[in-house]
Order: structure tokens, then sequence, then C-alpha cells
């Protein structure tokens, strides 16, 4: 039993949000679609194919591109958030320090707290990924979208392996840094930023000149990107999609990152003095 | 609940905590310096020192939690360095800050510990919540623990693996005079339970009153060690006198030959054989100062500990 309510409040809040989104865009595509057929606003240049289009992305058999690349967009920030302060608040609240004092081992900590942010991370994506399924029933019912062939179990499936091993370096990052910096909020920060910046970054750089690419594909971002959009269509374009990387070679760039960052983290707890500052 | 001071019976011998040579430094300051520890089993050692004389660092390097740059500390013959974990099984450990999950109750906390620690620890839980007198709140979430209810849950979370050793860091702090008292005869009966028990502490008072040996470190070096009497006796006694011209009184106590005066707010303090107090009373009085007291006392802790640790430079002003 999970007594902290942190972690149920993130898997609270992904159900809600899934729903949430998954009828905004109900209502506002509907809304414009309205507007259009009564005049109140000019048909689009396209017409309203692409509206409906929209539309589509809330059918059932739309899920492994639309849901959950929600689950794993939403789920990327908050699994970062979860991760260093799950490993951080120990560092501030003084509890590292005593359990160390009451004989636990500083690897039995760090594997403990990796095996229950895995464990965490798989209860979210197939949460995350429940609550897309059940709001694009339940908004398609409402909207009267045609379910068509439903939900395509294993297409869902291996979008939300993707998304979970996604999840993983990010995580490691945001571990890692609370490990350094004895830190929940520099672990936050730093994982944001990270997440945030370097996928901005990269994609500046690629725009600008396509060599580019040869260097940001190491990257974290990028990685994702390729892993994501393995063997699927993608819910969003990306103009530089064509120079992503193989992903064969993103996921062991990914996995490689993990390493690293956890025996980075591994290597500092080993290595510190522990005292009545953390 | 009384305890005994004559607790020699319980002292078996056996060696619990020995540390040699130990040496800690953070970059250029040497935080402790070639320190030799015992404890033994049966009794309680005091650790003492100013502010940033060592002593929680000390703690720290017995607990494995912090690195020493030379030495070694072990637990039950154990080197803490290189067997940690079998080492700090026989050790119940309180330090300083006392620190628990805040968002789980005083219960769940000792039972976290005691799942930690194996063996018979979870039967322990309810019986030692009710020894430390927490048992009516042990359902109450750490959070809203007072700073006194937070010193005896770390007491108790010491006691869950019926250690061998007991190392309590400012075990007191935060209690009220009863809770003192009862902290000082629980000190005893784990000791009359043949553990050992390393107390550091700032109450000089407490300590007096609860350890059997005592070692002041200061600047990470030990000082000065043995038991309360010993180290006292090394104090000396001396007179206590009430008078009111401190200069003259000093002037003509110095012309006997005394040569330790110390000015205090109410007369002087005069370092001097017990049996010369009428000699210094007649000679004060023969010079027309009519001394109100003349008290002798005997050093105690405290004012060897203030003469041991006091600074290089003298701040006391002594009487001219």
């Amino acid at each position: 039993m999970v007594r902290r309510w942190m972690p149920w409040i993130m898997l609270g809040l992904i159900v809600l949000t899934a729903f949430l989104l998954y009828f905004l865009i109900w209502a506002s595509v509907n809304a414009q679609l309205q507007a259009v057929k009564n005049g109140t606003i000019p048909a689009p240049a396209g017409g309203t194919a692409q509206l409906e289009q929209t539309l589509r992305m809330i059918a059932p058999d739309r899920v492994a591109q639309f849901g959950v690349g929600l689950v794993s967009g939403l789920g990327s920030v908050m699994l970062i958030v979860f991760a260093a302060s799950h490993v951080g608040t120990e560092f501030g609240w003084g509890t590292f320090r005593t359990l160390l004092a009451h004989g636990a081992s500083r690897t039995g900590f760090l594997v403990a707290k990796a095996a229950s942010l895995l464990l965490y991370a798989f209860v979210f994506i197939v949460v995350g990924t429940l609550a897309a399924i059940g709001a694009s029933y339940a908004v398609s019912a409402v909207a009267g979208i045609s379910v068509g062939s439903g939900v395509d179990v294993a297409e869902v499936t291996r979008a939300a392996v993707k998304a979970g091993y996604i999840f993983l370096p990010y995580m490691a990052l945001a571990l890692a840094i609370a490990v350094w910096s004895k830190s929940a909020g520099a672990g936050i920060a730093a994982g944001l930023v990270v997440y945030f910046a370097e996928g901005i970054v990269a994609t500046l750089l690629v725009s600008l000149n396509k060599d580019y690419a040869e260097i940001v594909n190491w990257g974290l971002s990028r990685s994702v990107s390729a892993v994501t959009r393995a063997g699927s269509s993608a819910a969003v374009p990306d103009p530089t999609a064509s120079t992503l990387p193989d992903p064969t070679r993103a996921a062991i760039v990914l996995a490689v990152y993990c390493v690293i960052f956890f025996v980075l983290a591994y290597w500092r707890l080993r290595s510190r003095d522990v005292t009545v500052g953390g | 609940m009384t305890y005994v001071r004559s607790y020699a019976r319980h002292v078996t011998g056996e060696v619990v905590l020995r540390t040699n040579g130990l040496v800690k430094r953070f970059g250029s300051i040497t935080a402790v310096n070639g320190l030799d520890l015992e404890v033994r089993r049966g009794e309680v050692v005091g650790l003492l020192g100013p502010n940033g004389a060592g002593k929680s660092t000390t703690i720290g390097m017995v607990l494995g939690l912090i690195a020493p740059t030379a030495g070694s500390a072990e637990v039950l013959g154990r080197d803490v360095r290189v067997r940690r974990e079998e080492a700090l099984a026989g050790v119940g450990a309180m330090l300083e800050v006392t620190s628990f999950y805040p968002y789980l109750s005083g219960r769940d906390n000792l039972t976290g510990v005691a799942l930690l620690r194996g063996g018979g620890a979870l039967a322990r839980v309810d019986p030692l919540l009710a020894r430390l007198g927490l048992a009516q709140r042990g359902g109450s979430k750490f959070r809203t623990y007072s700073l006194g209810m937070r010193q005896r849950l770390g007491i108790a979370s010491t006691l869950l693996s019926d250690p061998a050793l007991v190392i309590l860091d400012e075990p007191a702090n935060g209690l009220d005079p009863a809770g003192q008292r009862e902290i000082r005869e629980l000190i005893r009966e784990l000791a009359g339970e043949n553990r050992g028990v390393l107390l550091a502490s700032h109450l000089l008072h407490e300590v007096e009153q609860v350890c059997d040996r005592v070692l002041v470190i200061k600047k990470g070096k030990l000082i000065a060690s043995g038991t309360i009497a010993e180290i006292t006796r090394g104090g000396g006694s001396y007179f206590e006198i009430v008078v009111g011209d401190q200069t003259r009184a000093a002037q003509i106590l110095r012309g006997l030959g005394v040569k330790e005066i110390r000015e205090t707010p109410t007369g002087l303090d005069v370092v001097a054989d017990p049996a010369r107090g009428a000699e210094l009373n007649r000679a004060l009085a023969s010079a027309g100062l009519y001394a109100s007291a003349i008290v002798p006392r005997a050093s105690s802790l405290e004012d060897v500990f203030m003469e041991l640790t006091e600074p290089e430079s003298p701040s006391a002003s002594p009487a001219s």
C-alpha cells in the first residue's frame, strides 16, 4: 500500500486529463464544424475535411496514435517530477540518513528506488492507456462518432510499451540529478529543462541544417521521437522526421543513457558522506 | 523508577565498539584527528565536546555514514567499512536530528525500520512505543509529533534490533525536565541490560549523572578520558569567596602564596588546599575585608569541561 498521496494524485490526474482532453477536443472541433455549417465563421481553405480528420482522432481505432501519445507526453513530465521527488525527498526529510543508520545498504536503497520507479512507470502507462481507451469510447458515444473496428489491442500495446520505454531515460536523469544535488527540486528542474529545451534546440538545429542531425540524433529527444514513430503513423507531423535516427539505434542510445544516469547516481551515492545536512 | 549508580556489576568487559586512530578530514579541515575510543557492554560512555569538536562526525564514521580518511571503527569486532551491514546489525543509533517519514505514523515508521532490521524486531514495535510513552500517539502522523515525541520515537527505533551497542546523539534535545529524567533512567536501564551506550550530549548535568566514563574531545582530538571522579579530580577543589573589594582581596590572597584567583560577579574563585579556608578568612578579616561567605567547592564536570575546552586565548580575565 502506497501511503503517499503523490502517486495516487498523478494517476488521478492522468485519468482526468485523458477524459478532459478528449472531451475538449470534441467540443472545440464540433463547435467549429457547427459554426462553419451555420455560416457563423467562414469554412477553412481546404473545407472541413481537416476538422473532421481531427475529430476522427477521438475514435477508439486511433487510441494508439492519439491517446497513448497524450499519455506519453504528459507522463514524461509527470514521471520526471515523480522520480526526482521519490529520491530527493529522502535527503530533504533526512530519512536516507536514518535508513543507513539502521543498517540499510546504499546499493539496496538505490536499487529499491529504481525498482519502485519502474513499477510505478508501468502502472502509470497501464492506467493512462486504459483511461485513454475509456475516454475515447465515452466521448465517441457522446459525439456519435463511429467506433469502427474498435481498439486495436496489439497496436495500443506496442505504443504503450514504447511510451513506457521513453519514460525511462528521463526518469533516470531526474533520479541522478536528485542524488547528486540531494534535492527533489533540482532533479525536477534539470529533468524538465532537458525534456523541453533539448527537443526544441534539436529541432531548430535540424531545421537550419540537416547535417546537424548527425550530432543531435545522439541526444534524448531525437531518439525518443525515433522510437515513438517506429512502425506507426504519427499523430502530429514532424518536418524533420526524415532525419531521425534508426529506431533500433535510438532504442540502444536511450538504454545507454539509462545506464549512464543510473551508474552516475550509484557512484555518487556510494561515495557520499552522509552528514546532518543530508 | 529509580536508577542505581552502582552499576559495576553489569560491566562484563566485552568491547562492543572500538575505534583505532580514526581520522576525518573535510578538505583542509581535520574534523576528527586520530581518535581511539572503546565502549564495553554494560557501561555508558559520554562523548563530550564543544560544537564542532567532531562528536557527530565520529558517530557518522562509526555508523558508516561518513568514510574515515584513516583509521577504523569496529562494532563487535567487525570493521564497519568492510562488513558494514553485519556490524550495524548489533547497533541501535539515534542521530542528532531525528528523521522519519512525515506522512507515516510513529508506529508505521517503527514498523518500517523493524522490517529493515528483520529478526524479532516487528514484535518489539508496540512494547517499545509503550516503553517510550508513545502508545497513545503511535497512530498519529510523525509530522504532528512534538520535538520531544520525535526524540522518543528515535530512541525507540534504536532498540528494535535488541542491540549490543546503543548510540545516542543528544537524546534529551527538546525534552522537558521530566522527560530528560526518564531518558536518563532509560539509559541506565540499557546499560543494566548489558548493552554498551555511547552518549553524545551537551547536557553536562545529564552526562555527569548517567555516564560511567567520559571522553572529552576538542578539535577532533581526545583531550581527556576517565570516570567522572577521575576527570573532576583533575580539576581540583577551590573556594568560592563572596567579598566586596575583589582587587584588594586578590592582592591579600596572593600575598599568602595563592596563585590561581579568578574574579566572579560576587567575589573570587580561589584555587587552594581545602584545609586553608580558615587561614584565608583570617587574612582577609585582618585587612578589614569581611567575606560574606567562604564556600569550599569541588570542580564539577562542567567546570572541568569548560577548562578543558576553552579557547586558546583566555576569555576570562584573571584578577591581578
